[in-house]
């Protein structure tokens, strides 16, 4: 086969350019904030807030570093660091000092899985501290804010059955088609636990993402009639969707959680994070992340208006 | 040898014998995928590629339209899954997820069979063809009488190329929600099941060698008496007139 050498050339380089620029554009994000009113009591520590790899995370870092550089404290926000398996050595090894966990996730990630998770934060939150505190790390108060599983239809079909809970489901799920991740079938959270929590028996399941763009494309066009997504999916606002109660409590309390190294967290920066968190909805969440992903609002405002909404700064 | 032993159990299961998530089914759902997207992609193809080739690689036209067809193997198969997923939904005919996978397959089997069509329609001996034209053979006549027989190896082999392919390719469409081969790998994956997975990749594989043992003998079957065959590469013989730039090659 015979090549053009010229067009040869031209596409080798600017395949090669393409890829250094998707490598160029990772690593962003480390900005620094120092507080504005550092007057009293001496030295306070230097605290690094780090962040996995979604918008929500980086609101809520945000969140944290500047509400704690309102009161004197020179933070900085590493954001978009990856998921769980590169943040929490990160705090371990003291790379960054704070993040905005989850409390049934984090707790699962840090015993390895061994199933301790309930639906009840506070007690999520206990266990979790008790496997942080011998590494020098704890967990603060659990936030009334969640971002768990979470099933949802659109308003339409909640109309047309009368759904708010999943109970209510029970009479018309033979009608409805389940969509959600693959792995739906065999997890507790999902099918085998709708169907024993529950007693949802669907018309069919179909395996689509973990509340991802399959599921909310699929849901929005009829595709499936129920599916799995995050309860702060900022789709969920955007589409005017409806997330059904978990009234029976399947799913594990994903509540917002902050996980902090002992040596930073003194009296006062606990306090200011525990008072963030306890103002913080599930709504809010909703919200923001509805702007962040759908309207690409920057993480970092979204943080600062909703601080200032609340009085913080 | 316990994970071995753990899918010789998954094999020999009857619950995976059975049923839409049977393997008899999968199976079934796979072959007519890739059948169905190869004989499309033949059929936009096969005549693209005649069209392209036939009287010789001279024109400015053939390359430029080989050169197309050739950049459609720089398009992802799973974006075209993915886009496709989401702007035209899964439901409708034949079955929730297969429109997408179907049109990412086909476009994934079209670029070897139109460029080995070009090559091989547009490589004949130049001698044959001006043969043929001076026992007064029309152009239609010389496609079909001399062209194309000469060229049905290196066609087939673009054809075998596709078909393997799409064979191998096609377990992306579990990724959005159609059936198939992918369900095991896919399902497998999700569900921390890595006996299912390696089961699935098994049979995938086992497709994808039948296929280009099928279509081997296939291709052997249809190469004309006394035609020897050539690398499938479609590279012509170092010396022979179409190796030479195409626009300094003599008007016949």
């Amino acid at each position: 086969m015979r090549f053009n050498r010229g067009v040869a050339i031209g596409a080798t380089v600017l395949s090669l350019a393409l890829v250094a620029g998707a490598c160029g554009s990772s690593g962003d994000g480390d900005k620094t904030s120092s507080g504005t009113s550092s007057t009293s009591s001496g030295p306070k520590p230097s605290i690094k807030v780090g962040a996995f790899n979604f918008s929500e995370s980086a609101i809520l870092a945000n969140m944290y570093a500047k509400a704690l550089a309102a009161k004197g404290y020179k933070t900085s926000v590493r954001a978009n660091l990856g998921n769980r398996e590169v943040v929490a050595p990160a705090l371990e090894k003291g790379e960054i000092d704070l993040y905005a966990g989850y409390a049934a996730t984090d707790l699962e990630f840090f015993n390895k899985a061994a199933g301790q998770a309930t639906g009840d934060a506070a007690s999520n939150a206990t266990k979790l501290n008790a496997i942080l505190r011998p590494k020098g790390l704890e967990a603060l108060e659990p936030s009334p804010a969640a971002d768990q599983n979470s099933f949802a239809v659109t308003k339409a079909t909640a109309d047309k059955y009368k759904l708010k809970t999943l109970s209510d489901v029970a009479p018309v799920a033979g009608q409805l088609v389940l969509g959600g991740p693959p792995e739906c079938p065999t997890r507790p959270f999902c099918q085998p636990g709708l169907e024993k929590t529950y007693g949802l028996k669907f018309k069919s399941f179909r395996p689509l993402d973990p509340g991802g763009p399959l599921t909310k494309a699929a849901l929005e066009k009829g595709d499936i009639d129920i599916g799995l997504v995050f309860s702060s999916d900022g789709a969920i606002v955007a589409k005017n969707w409806v997330v059904l109660d978990d009234n029976k409590h399947l799913q594990n309390a994903d509540n917002v959680i902050p996980l902090i190294r002992t040596k930073v967290a003194t009296t006062e920066v606990k306090s200011i994070l525990n008072d963030v968190d306890s103002k913080l909805t599930t709504d809010d969440l909703t919200k923001l992340n509805k702007r962040a992903d759908v309207d690409k609002e920057d993480p970092d405002a979204l943080a600062q208006e909703w601080l200032k909404d609340h009085g913080f700064i | 040898m316990g994970f071995l032993t753990d899918v010789f159990h998954w094999f020999t299961a009857s619950a995976h014998w059975h049923g839409t998530n049977g393997i008899p089914h999968r199976l079934y759902e796979h072959t007519a995928m890739s059948l169905g997207a190869t004989a499309a992609a033949i059929a936009i193809a096969l005549p693209l590629g005649v069209l392209l080739g036939h009287g010789g690689r001279h024109g400015v036209g053939g390359r430029i339209g080989v050169n197309i067809s050739n950049l459609g193997r720089a398009v992802p198969s799973l974006g075209i899954l993915y886009f496709l997923a989401v702007a035209i939904g899964l439901r409708g005919y034949p079955g929730f997820g297969a429109r997408p996978a179907l049109v990412a397959m086909v476009a994934l089997a079209i670029p070897p069979i139109v460029t080995n069509t070009y090559i091989g329609v547009g490589d004949v001996d130049p001698e044959a063809r001006e043969a043929a034209v001076g026992m007064g053979m029309t152009g239609w006549q010389v496609l079909r009488r001399v062209e194309l027989p000469l060229a049905l190896p290196l066609v087939m082999a673009g054809i075998r190329t596709s078909a393997v392919q799409v064979v191998a390719t096609a377990t992306l469409a579990a990724l959005t929600a159609w059936g198939g081969l992918g369900r095991y790998i896919v399902d497998g994956f999700s569900q921390f099941d890595n006996v299912q997975l390696f089961s699935g990749a098994l049979l995938v594989a086992l497709l994808a060698i039948v296929t280009e043992v099928v279509l081997g003998v296939v291709q052997r079957g249809l190469t004309p008496g006394g035609l020897e065959p050539r690398g499938q590469s479609g590279k012509p013989e170092a010396g022979e007139p179409a190796a030479q730039p195409a626009v300094l090659a003599p008007p016949t």
